[in-house]
């Protein structure tokens, strides 16, 4: 692996330091791509080293463990001379499908699947177990898949998407969403029943009323509300309630 | 005690700069987070009951796209810093009610740092589409520095109202276990709403209603 490679890696882990509503991820992108096109013809004072640089800087978005691939690929296809126009329209091909599939592989997918092990396993065996499974499994798919779709976008330039279809990939995307609902089924009543364990049984009732009223606001009625909105608006209620 | 507060806060800066702009290794996860503010404080029992507690909301949260969202992992940690070595049940409702409330001041604060990203960025147009290498590097770094500075705040606001909190608890024990009622109540909401959500899809209901009755099985048999 090369030098420029191994840099653009470590530097594709802070792909999201300078987030922003204009160009969101874009100077991540360049910050990343910046080792890899150091090489260009004329080196880091040439002309096309800048302008490839510049290019790398405008808006992009996509999901951060796939980023990388983005990253490998419009550095190569910038080596392989490709008009500028075409790496505009590469780009904007790009963004979608890899914040897509990173979003269905990883947000709805690795991560749940990993919090609901290590709840699960923090309650039943012990929290520093919990804590270990949760990090060991999130960091498995977080790093390897920033490993790997820095490689493949590398190795494959304007191919990349063709180099993205490992039988790996598609298997992980297609258990995903089982794999996830059954983790968090399991997990629901073991962590539920460990968090009112010492509740009295009109406190289980109160529970269960305050989450059916939570669940009817966030699936039917309220859906932006969200939980940590509607938390706040039932301790308010409760602390006016107390207070009268 | 001052050695344990300033441990708290370095380990809330980690965790802060942890949710989006560096590495994403899932220290922000309050499960985390909060079981490791927990042993700084010398509390593991109190901390793993906030971590599952904020864990809950957290399920909730898919920071897809443009999403903006609460940080769960400093609302943790202040969380802890209200229940360290208090009763549960006078505690839990109260550190639960801080974890949200900072949890919300701290998505509210990266909608902020975003903004200022932008105005950098839009600053610096003309040098970024140029390709200045100087320019790239220095806008990059000035975010995450100021993701550093919003994590320091937030958890430094979250951690004051902790003690404060926790030298005049405002409460009496039937508040408390009100407010743990409600607290838990909401948590259960947002687990379960956030699951649907993740499980929508019929084939994936089926797994979850297998996992549901096996980890029903699982809590009789315990």
């Amino acid at each position: 692996m090369s030098q420029g490679l191994v840099r653009s890696w470590f530097r594709a882990l802070l792909i999201q330091g300078s987030w922003n509503y204009e160009r969101m991820i874009g100077v991540g992108i360049a910050y990343a791509s910046e080792p890899l096109l150091r090489k260009l013809p004329g080196g880091r004072d040439g002309d096309a080293y800048r302008e490839a640089l510049g290019r790398a800087t405008t808006q992009f978005n996509s999901h951060p463990f796939l980023a990388g691939a983005a990253v490998g690929a419009l550095a190569k296809s910038e080596h392989e001379g490709l008009p500028p126009e075409q790496i505009t329209r590469f780009r904007t091909a790009l963004a979608g499908p890899l914040g897509s599939v990173g979003d269905r592989l990883v947000w709805a997918g690795s991560l749940p699947i990993a919090s609901a092990i290590g709840l699960t396993l923090a309650v039943v065996v012990s929290p520093l177990v919990g804590v270990i499974a949760l990090l060991g499994i999130h960091n498995l798919v977080n790093f390897g898949l920033r490993f790997w779709a820095l490689k493949v976008g590398w190795t494959g330039g304007v191919n990349v998407a063709g180099r993205m279809g490992v039988p790996a990939l598609e298997m992980g995307l297609k258990v995903a969403a089982p794999f996830t609902a059954f983790a968090l089924g399991v997990m629901l009543p073991v962590a539920t029943s460990w968090l009112v364990s010492d509740f009295e049984p009109n406190g289980i009732t109160g529970t269960g009323l305050v989450a059916g009223v939570g669940l009817l606001l966030a699936r039917w009625i309220w859906p932006t509300l969200g939980g940590i909105r509607y938390g706040l608006i039932v301790v308010f209620i409760a602390a006016l309630a107390g207070w009268i | 005690m001052i050695s344990e507060i300033l441990l708290l806060g370095l380990w809330g800066v980690l965790v802060g700069i942890d949710m989006t702009s560096v590495a994403q290794t899932m220290l922000s996860r309050p499960l985390v987070a909060a079981t490791v503010a927990g042993v700084i404080l010398g509390d593991p029992a109190g901390g793993l009951t906030m971590g599952v507690l904020l864990e809950f909301f957290a399920l909730e949260v898919l920071p897809v796209g443009a999403a903006r969202y609460p940080d769960c992992g400093l609302g943790s940690i202040a969380a802890v810093a209200v229940v360290a070595g208090s009763p549960g049940v006078l505690s839990t409702g109260l550190g639960g009610a801080l974890g949200l409330a900072v949890a919300y001041l701290g998505g509210l604060a990266a909608h902020v740092t975003r903004m200022i990203n932008g105005a950098d960025v839009v600053r610096n147009a003309a040098a970024l589409d140029a390709g200045n290498k100087n320019v790239i590097y220095w806008v990059h770094v000035r975010g995450v520095l100021r993701d550093v500075i919003r994590s320091m705040l937030v958890v430094a606001i979250g951690i004051s109202a902790a003690y404060a909190m926790r030298l005049a608890l405002p409460i009496t024990l039937q508040g408390a276990v009100y407010l743990r009622i409600v607290v838990v109540g909401a948590a259960l909401a947002a687990a379960v709403s956030g699951t649907i959500r993740l499980t929508g899809r019929r084939i994936a209901m089926q797994w979850f209603v297998m996992g549901l009755v096996g980890g029903i099985v699982g809590v009789f048999l315990q």
